[in-house]
């Protein structure tokens, strides 16, 4: 017994020493064995498959010079941007780069946050080295905030032995909306419960509406007001009605990650989602195909699009900014190991490769690089296209009209605005 | 000498839960007071000073603040009116059902009613999800093999209230069985003695011995569930996204919203403050109503 006694404050105090190496871990061990150099802070928010991609990314760069010790730090993606936004209230901690999503640039600008990189750019970062609509999403208001990782546009993707059985060509996906719509009724057998095309009713509507609107001609917010009612909105969301309800290719009542679900069990023939779903449709062992967002509009080619972008702190010296550039034109050069993640990066060196374009998906989504639109750039828009996207999901479980609900969630967006 | 020195001992044994105590309850709680008089922009260095601002938009119809505040406010009365009496009733009825096993079962059953207790609100989300799913879920295909017509479990009224509620049924019951559990067997044997000399059927044992002895812990179980219920958030955030349209978006999804998404910790404080003092107001009502009942039950006894 009183062995055991003295063993107790060993135990515990080994605990101790264990838990705070564990919370101390951050900082020592994620550099990747340090090289000397000077330290430079990088936050991400891959929590992913991709957080090791990109670790490997700048492990290889901290091995290939010895100035720069790139230390990547990943945050869950869920905590992100409340991590950024507490390090930025307290004024402490904060890195010295942070990887951001395109559509939150303009909040983090307009606080005078991030750095202005219209200096950088064009003198040790090379503008031509990018494709032009990563510079798009990464301006706001004529002014550079962030280089480009890559760009995430809106996929397509279909299950190959359903078309098959179907009597379609499994090679073929539909490229507009007759097609798309003539396919989605050949694939529908509700004996079996299977379906053309599961409309969702919330995400990711976030990227197929806005798809659908920009393919009909149409925005969701131009000259400085939302423009819901819009006859190119009304359009989009009554075609996603009419496929439930007119041509039958959709169940109803579809719950949240419901059309994921059936396309992954095999009962959903095609399916609008975002790249990083890709290991998921490999994971589930389905015979699936990936290309670009077919033009379901009516006026023209566009695909919804974000993208990653790196960014740097206001308040981060010059001495630093040089490391971190020399970081960024590493990237650009060596950034196949991001392409393996499933992302199509934004500097032509990648994705212009040999090596890229016999990737799966990847050259998919770097061939709609040039339809890409982004988010408006207006600060709160998610608060402002909260109502839209209430209103869609009511009108596609079928609880309300198409116009009332577009009026409704007008006049809420106008009240937000104010 | 030895009564100071006793104290001082006893003041120690608190130290370690005062300390917590005051770290992550009440420095917060202040803190979040002194926030919600501020415009307290999470990006801005410049926060000014706005005095009663976020509480007058609160309350004044016209702003989107408001009616952020009244319709998640009303959206998370709503279950806790649905919630609050299933979790106390079903938490009972499973006490007594568990105590009437036998012995050796009786352990066995206990751990599974308490097991989904300990499971996390995003696991117990996902299994439901997948039991619900109108058009791929479980119990939809069983509906449908016995002849019937799919039900929309999330995405229509008032299903969508009756899932999220049997989801947070499934999910906490087991604790309040628990507890009751503990109570049953706290009520002195030697009272049901009594009661079956006077030839009292088990009914009336239920309502005359049973019930009177753990009222107390009724009104703590009742109080906690209310509390635990104004809180909801992760069962529709994960199930629903707030939908129907938004007739399940709770308060707290308003309140992480406004902070976060936001970015306006001022006026989400405000939220969070006088949601917490409706809370109290509640707490204390029921307390109230449950002694005065108490004492006419003291009285009628007499």
């Amino acid at each position: 017994m009183s062995a055991s006694k003295k063993w107790l404050p060993i135990l515990f105090a080994s605990l101790m020493v264990f838990v705070l190496a564990a919370c101390s871990g951050g900082d020592s061990g994620d550099g990747g064995g340090s090289n000397g150099g000077d330290k430079i802070t990088l936050w991400a928010p891959f929590s992913g498959p991709d957080g090791p991609k990109m670790k490997e990314i700048v492990d290889e760069y901290n091995d290939s010079q010895e100035d720069y010790n790139i230390n990547l730090q990943i945050v869950p993606q869920s905590e992100y941007y409340k991590t950024v936004d507490l390090a930025v209230n307290g004024e402490k901690n904060m890195p010295e780069m942070m990887v951001m999503h395109g559509d939150q640039i303009i909040s983090y600008a307009n606080k005078d946050v991030l750095k202005n990189l219209g200096d950088i750019v064009g003198d040790t970062v090379e503008e031509d080295a990018y494709h032009e609509k990563g510079w798009e999403n990464a301006t706001v208001d004529g002014e550079l905030y962030g280089v480009p990782l890559d760009i995430h546009p809106l996929m397509f993707y279909w299950n190959k032995d359903l078309f098959e059985e179907a009597g379609l060509d499994p090679d073929f996906p539909p490229t507009n909306r007759e097609e798309f719509v003539e396919y989605a009724k050949k694939l529908t057998d509700k004996d079996k419960q299977q379906y053309g095309f599961v409309v969702p009713t919330l995400w990711p509507q976030q990227f197929i509406f806005p798809t659908i609107v920009s393919q009909n001609g149409g925005e969701l917010y131009a000259d400085g007001e939302a423009q819901f009612t819009s006859e190119p909105v009304q359009e989009a969301l009554q075609f996603q009605l009419d496929l439930i309800q007119k041509h039958n290719v959709s169940p109803a009542d579809v719950q949240q990650d419901g059309e994921v679900t059936l396309f992954v069990q095999g009962k959903n023939a095609m399916h609008l989602n975002g790249p990083w779903m890709m290991q998921q449709w490999e994971d589930s062992g389905i015979n699936y195909g990936v290309a670009p967002v077919p033009q379901l509009g009516t006026e023209q080619e566009a695909v919804f699009a974000n993208s990653h972008n790196f960014v740097i702190p206001e308040s981060v010296s010059d001495e630093k900014v040089e490391g971190i550039t020399d970081f960024l034109t590493y990237v650009s050069e060596n950034g196949m190991a991001w392409a393996e993640s499933g992302q199509a990066p934004a500097a032509k060196a990648t994705y212009e490769s040999d090596e890229f374009q016999e990737m799966k998906q990847q050259p998919e989504a770097a061939k709609q690089f040039d339809n890409a639109v982004f988010s408006p750039k207006v600060e709160n828009w998610g608060q402002i296209s909260d109502p839209l996207y209430n209103a869609i999901n009511e009108v596609l479980l079928g609880q309300k009209d198409v116009q009332d609900a577009l009026e409704d969630a007008q006049k809420q967006a106008d009240e937000r605005l104010q | 000498m030895n009564t100071r020195k006793s104290s001082f001992t006893s003041a120690l044994f608190v130290l370690p839960y005062f300390i917590m105590f005051m770290t992550f309850l009440v420095v917060p709680l202040v803190y979040g007071v002194y926030i919600s008089f501020h415009e307290w922009d999470l990006l801005s260095s410049d926060r000014p000073l706005v005095g009663l601002k976020n509480y007058i938009a609160l309350f004044n119809p016209d702003s989107y603040l408001s009616s952020l505040f009244f319709e998640g406010l009303w959206n998370t009365f709503q279950f806790v009116i649905y919630s609050v009496p299933l979790l106390v009733f079903l938490g009972l009825g499973l006490a007594l059902l568990v105590n009437s096993l036998p012995a050796k079962l009786r352990g066995y059953f206990r751990t599974f009613y308490f097991i989904p207790y300990s499971i996390s609100v995003s696991v117990i989300a996902i299994i439901w999800l997948w039991l619900l799913d109108t058009n791929s879920g479980l119990i939809n295909n069983y509906l449908v093999k016995m002849g019937f017509d799919p039900i929309p479990w999330l995405t229509s009224m008032p299903y969508a209230w009756i899932s999220i509620v049997a989801a947070t049924l499934w999910w906490t019951v087991g604790f309040n069985m628990i507890i009751f559990i503990n109570a049953l067997n706290e009520v002195p044997g030697d009272l049901y003695e009594a009661s079956a000399i006077d030839g009292a059927s088990a009914w009336q044992n239920f309502i005359h011995i049973t019930l009177p002895s753990i009222r107390p812990i009724m009104l703590f179980v009742v109080i906690t569930s209310t509390i635990a219920s104004f809180n909801i958030y992760g069962q529709p955030y994960l199930m629903t996204g707030g939908g129907p349209g938004d007739s399940t978006e709770v308060l707290l999804m308003g309140i992480v919203e406004q902070a976060f998404e936001q970015r306006q910790l001022g006026s989400a404080s405000a939220m969070a403050i006088v949601m917490a003092l409706i809370m109290i107001v509640v707490s204390i009502i029921q307390f109230k109503v449950s002694n005065s009942t108490k004492k006419r039950g003291a009285n009628h006894a007499e």
